[in-house]
């Protein structure tokens, strides 16, 4: 094989290797570099070059316009020399960049820049952008203004500016950016922020129980020289405060909206807080009842049901409660359990005033008509005294002249006192004795009084008549139809994942956290002291760091967009490899395969195992993409130098085992070449390359070939 | 001229070349004959080393060609004319640059190559293709065209591998017709693998007859099919006989 090379072609394979690496890694890299140049212009356009703008105004799309004005009219008043820029807008917030003349670029105006540009019609929010800077993420406010001013102590630092939760570290220069990163992060190193948290519900002192922890702290042996500090802030904020109050009172709503399970175990039964109990009523309900037990006091369980229906009744109604075993077997009788069914008595009592609303109208009216005719009886009533009264003077008189006689009676006198003079004699002795003491008494009688009583009870009826009892109604009705139409099963699975979340499972609770200077400790091993020494079980310990040094945003995009350059000159290389492994290479193997046909077997037994062409392909496999992936700076996650080398060896040998099917060659005129006496470059140069594939070495070749 | 002795070559277990002797000499013309796969043009690639031989020996005008190697080798072949049964022409290549180019890439003038190619064309009839293709000719021609190449070397020896077994039967008497013209006018030696029993009969000086890897019988044409002492012999007797 070696002869092969030795009478020249080795000279033509040389200047094909050192032509097709550089042809390649200047392709791989010159394509890499354009798309990183297009993105970079790009972005460059977009956001500006380095250091051009300092604040990105984040902008409502419909105010754009307006707050473009507003701008330039702050820029030209305020910051004379100003840059503006409004590029792209993302989900309705347009993103205008703001230059600041380098005079203004100050700790004050950058952080009044809320109270600068505040005006601004749509402005939802701001990013500083100032360079050369870094940028530290997630400062705990409580060591805020102590890192700022360590950090301005700083050499090349030239002020620290606050930007929400964050600290911008302005630095003298893009040179001093290394120095003063490194310094940042030695810093932050120092501290370590010790988080105590308690599931929710857990009512904690957070300042008596930070307090205990670092009497706690200082307690321990070691280490010595740490700085201890409680540092707890704010909870998590109004928004989330206010939610987790929502919940609890959600579920404590849901809880008193749900029907009451009350279960009294039998004797010798013990129950348990999460146990499950199937129940069995004398009605036969559509699905089987299950509660879940949410406390047991005592000798009494209070559950919860988690499926089914109880029977609708406005008393309890009794059960018989048994073990629920595992798959929905029934196990044994556990007690009996009465369910009052609150909900089923609230909707009860809702549809009761609704009829006793509508009866109070009917009765309002009824009753100012008994009191317009009890008015009309009395008026009557008096008319009938006064005519009594006169009724009884008559009386008197007829009686007085009876009794008299003394007066000479006309004959119609004369005869109706012959009538009446036995009759009425009785009766008008009678009527006289009994009727004037019943007179007396209906003349007793407050007429006046009994007017005014009747005049207030029909005032009173015209009140009741003047509520609008038609609209109390449609409302008692509103909030009947709007009282949550949920089942017992339902509201007990809610309340279940309220439980879930107020458990701290998804949200945490109280939180204490602690500032611990100097040599950094074990959150782990402090968790089991703490919850030995604060009698906490619950309670877990986290470690974070007082702030993380991140990249600005603009460093980071051009960071990836380097990578992007990496990755794709290390592919382009692999792909170019391939194709001229492909072209070029495979008809040399192939001719070198030919050639070998005619050949005695090798005498050696090792050359016999392991094929030298095999070998050959893999090395100038493994040299062409080792080559080009390295010259043209090519970097792809996960494929290391070595991780290359095995990928062009693996192609240099599939490129041997298949060279006859990439670049076949003509055995025919091979071998008449032989026969005629040509060398092998000779036979490579006139016979084999001219009808090759084109690429590079059919390219090269002309320049040598003579036929 | 050229003396084999010995000549052993296989493919895998199969043994295509048994311990072959030959002699031949200078100027003398052997035609090889014998079934298919007995190993006679095996044996003629042997000689220049298309295919190299498992042991034995080759010598050609006082050179061990088993020794030769690089340029050696080269040099040896061209003084080696090799006809092939499939012409094996250069098919990007005229006619004319067919026959010269080996010239001039061993060195020899263009000028003077091209001259020599255009008298070798001449002799197989074909000068007014010297600027063809050879996919534009027939197989006959292209044939001839094969036999110009190995002419234009003047060879020492010319080495035939069956040049008629490719070409229709039409074709294959003005390709006999040339290479029984060269055997009679140009004195060159050689060796001739062919099935063509009447060509044997009328040119050669000498008929080897192989089987299985093995020269069996030899002789001069008229001894040899009159009084055939080997089996293959007496099959062709009987072919000509037909």
């Amino acid at each position: 094989m070696l002869d092969f090379f030795r009478d020249g072609f080795y000279k033509d394979l040389v200047i094909l290797l050192v032509i097709t690496i550089l042809l390649g890694a200047g392709f791989s890299q010159g394509i890499a570099w354009a798309i990183d140049a297009y993105f970079g212009d790009t972005l460059d356009q977009m956001i500006g070059e380095y250091g051009e703008y300092d604040l990105i105004l984040h902008i409502r799309d419909e105010a754009k316009e307006a707050a473009l004005r507003e701008l330039q009219r702050i820029g030209e008043q305020s910051f004379p020399g100003y840059k503006l820029n409004q590029t792209l807008t993302i989900a309705g917030q347009a993103n205008v960049f703001f230059g600041l003349p380098p005079e203004y670029r100050t700790r004050e105006v950058l952080e009044s820049i809320t109270s600068l540009f505040g005006a601004v019609p749509g402005l939802s929010g701001y990013t500083l952008i100032v360079q050369p800077s870094v940028l530290i993420r997630g400062v705990h406010p409580g060591v805020r203004e102590e890192l700022r001013e360590q950090f301005e102590a700083l050499p090349g630092v030239r002020f620290a500016v606050k930007d929400g939760s964050n600290l911008l570290v302005l630095a003298d220069g893009e040179d001093a950016l290394p120095g003063v990163s490194a310094q940042i992060e030695q810093i932050l190193g120092q501290y370590q922020i010790l988080e105590l948290r308690f599931p929710m519900g857990f009512a904690v002192d957070t300042q008596e129980v930070g307090e205990q922890a670092l009497e706690i702290l200082r307690a321990q042996e070691r280490p010595r020289g740490n700085r201890y500090a409680n540092i707890t802030s704010a909870q998590y904020g109004e928004d989330l405060d206010a939610f987790l109050t929502t919940l609890v009172e959600m579920r404590d709503f849901l809880g008193s909206y749900a029907s009451k399970v009350r279960i009294a175990p039998g004797p010798g039964v013990n129950l348990a807080v999460g146990e499950r109990i199937v129940l069995e009523g004398e009605t036969e309900l559509a699905e089987e009842l299950i509660v879940e037990v949410t406390g047991v006091f005592g000798d009494l369980g209070e559950g919860m049901i988690i499926q089914g229906s109880p029977v609708q009744s406005m008393d309890r109604v009794a059960y018989k409660g048994f073990r629920l075993l595992g798959e929905g077997e029934r196990g044994e009788f556990i007690g009996d359990v009465e369910i009052e069914n609150e909900r089923y008595r609230l909707a009860y009592a809702v549809d009761e005033s609704l009829r006793l609303l509508a009866e109070l109208e009917e009765l309002a009216v009824q009753a100012s008509a008994a009191v317009d005719n009890a008015e009309a009886v009395l008026v009557t009533f008096q008319e009938a005294l006064m005519q009594l009264e006169v009724l009884q003077v008559q009386m008197r008189q007829l009686n007085e002249g009876i009794t008299q006689g003394d007066a000479k009676p006309s004959g119609e006198q004369f005869l109706i006192t012959l009538l009446l003079n036995g009759l009425f004699q009785t009766l008008a002795q009678s009527v006289l004795n009994n009727g004037e003491q019943s007179l007396d008494s209906l003349q007793n009688l407050d007429i006046e009084e009994m007017r005014r009583s009747l005049d207030g009870i029909s005032t009173q009826i015209a009140n009741v008549q003047e509520i609008d009892v038609a609209a109390i109604m449609e409302q008692i009705g509103f909030v009947r139809d709007t009282l949550p139409d949920l089942s017992d099963a339902e509201i007990g699975q809610s309340i279940r994942l309220i439980n879930t979340y107020l458990g701290g499972q998804v949200i945490p609770g109280e939180r204490v956290q602690l500032l611990i200077q100097g040599e950094r400790l074990n959150e782990k091993e402090l968790e089991k002291i703490f919850q030995a020494e604060l009698e906490t079980p619950y309670l877990h310990t986290y470690s974070t760091s007082a702030g993380m040094v991140s990249p600005d945003a603009r460093g980071e995009i051009f960071r990836i967009l380097k990578e992007v350059r990496s990755i794709v000159a290390g592919l382009l290389a692999i792909i170019f490899t391939m194709i001229v492994l492909a072209l070029d290479h495979a008809t040399i193997f192939s001719t070198l395969k030919q050639l070998r046909a005619g050949r005695k077997a090798a005498a050696k037994r090792w050359l016999r195992l392991v094929d030298p062409l095999l070998l050959l392909g893999g090395l100038v496999g493994c040299a062409v993409l080792s080559s080009i992936y390295y010259l043209a700076g090519g970097q792809i996650p996960l494929f290391s130098p070595a991780v290359i080398a095995v990928l062009g060896f693996g192609l240099g040998v599939v490129l041997v085992v298949f060279a006859e099917r990439f670049s076949p060659v003509d055995s025919m005129e091979l071998m008449a070449a032989q026969s005629l006496g040509l060398s092998h470059v000779q036979i490579m140069r006139e016979v084999v390359i001219p009808p090759s594939r084109p690429g590079l070495l059919n390219l090269l070749n002309r320049f040598k070939q003579q036929f | 001229m050229l003396q084999i002795r010995d000549l052993h070559k296989s493919y895998g277990k199969a043994a295509a070349l048994a311990g072959v002797d030959l002699d031949v000499a200078k100027g003398e013309t052997v035609v090889i004959m014998g079934p298919s796969g007995c190993g006679k043009s095996t044996l003629i690639r042997c000689v220049n080393r298309l295919t190299e031989p498992d042991s034995g020996s080759i010598i050609l005008g006082g050179q061990d060609v088993l020794a030769l190697t690089g340029p050696e080798l080269q040099q040896f072949r061209r003084k080696v004319g090799f006809v092939f049964q499939h012409f094996n022409l250069i098919a990007r290549l005229t006619v004319l640059d067919n026959v010269m180019f080996h010239l001039v890439l061993a060195g020899m003038d263009r000028d003077q190559a091209r001259e020599r190619a255009l008298a070798a064309l001449d002799k197989v009839g074909l000068k007014a293709a010297a600027e063809r293709k050879p996919g534009q000719l027939s197989g006959g021609q292209q044939q001839r065209v094969g036999i110009a190449r190995a002419l234009a070397a003047h060879p020492e020896i010319m080495l035939w591998d069956e040049p008629t077994a490719s070409l229709d039967p039409i074709l294959v008497g003005e390709v006999l017709e040339v290479m029984e013209e060269l055997v009679k006018h140009s004195g060159t030696t050689m060796v001739i693998v062919t099935h063509e029993v009447s060509f044997a009969l009328r040119a050669a000086h000498r008929i080897v007859f192989m089987d299985r890897g093995k020269v069996v019988e030899e002789g001069e044409p008229e001894r040899v099919f009159a009084q055939p002492r080997s089996e293959i012999a007496a099959l062709y007797k009987k072919l000509l006989m037909n």
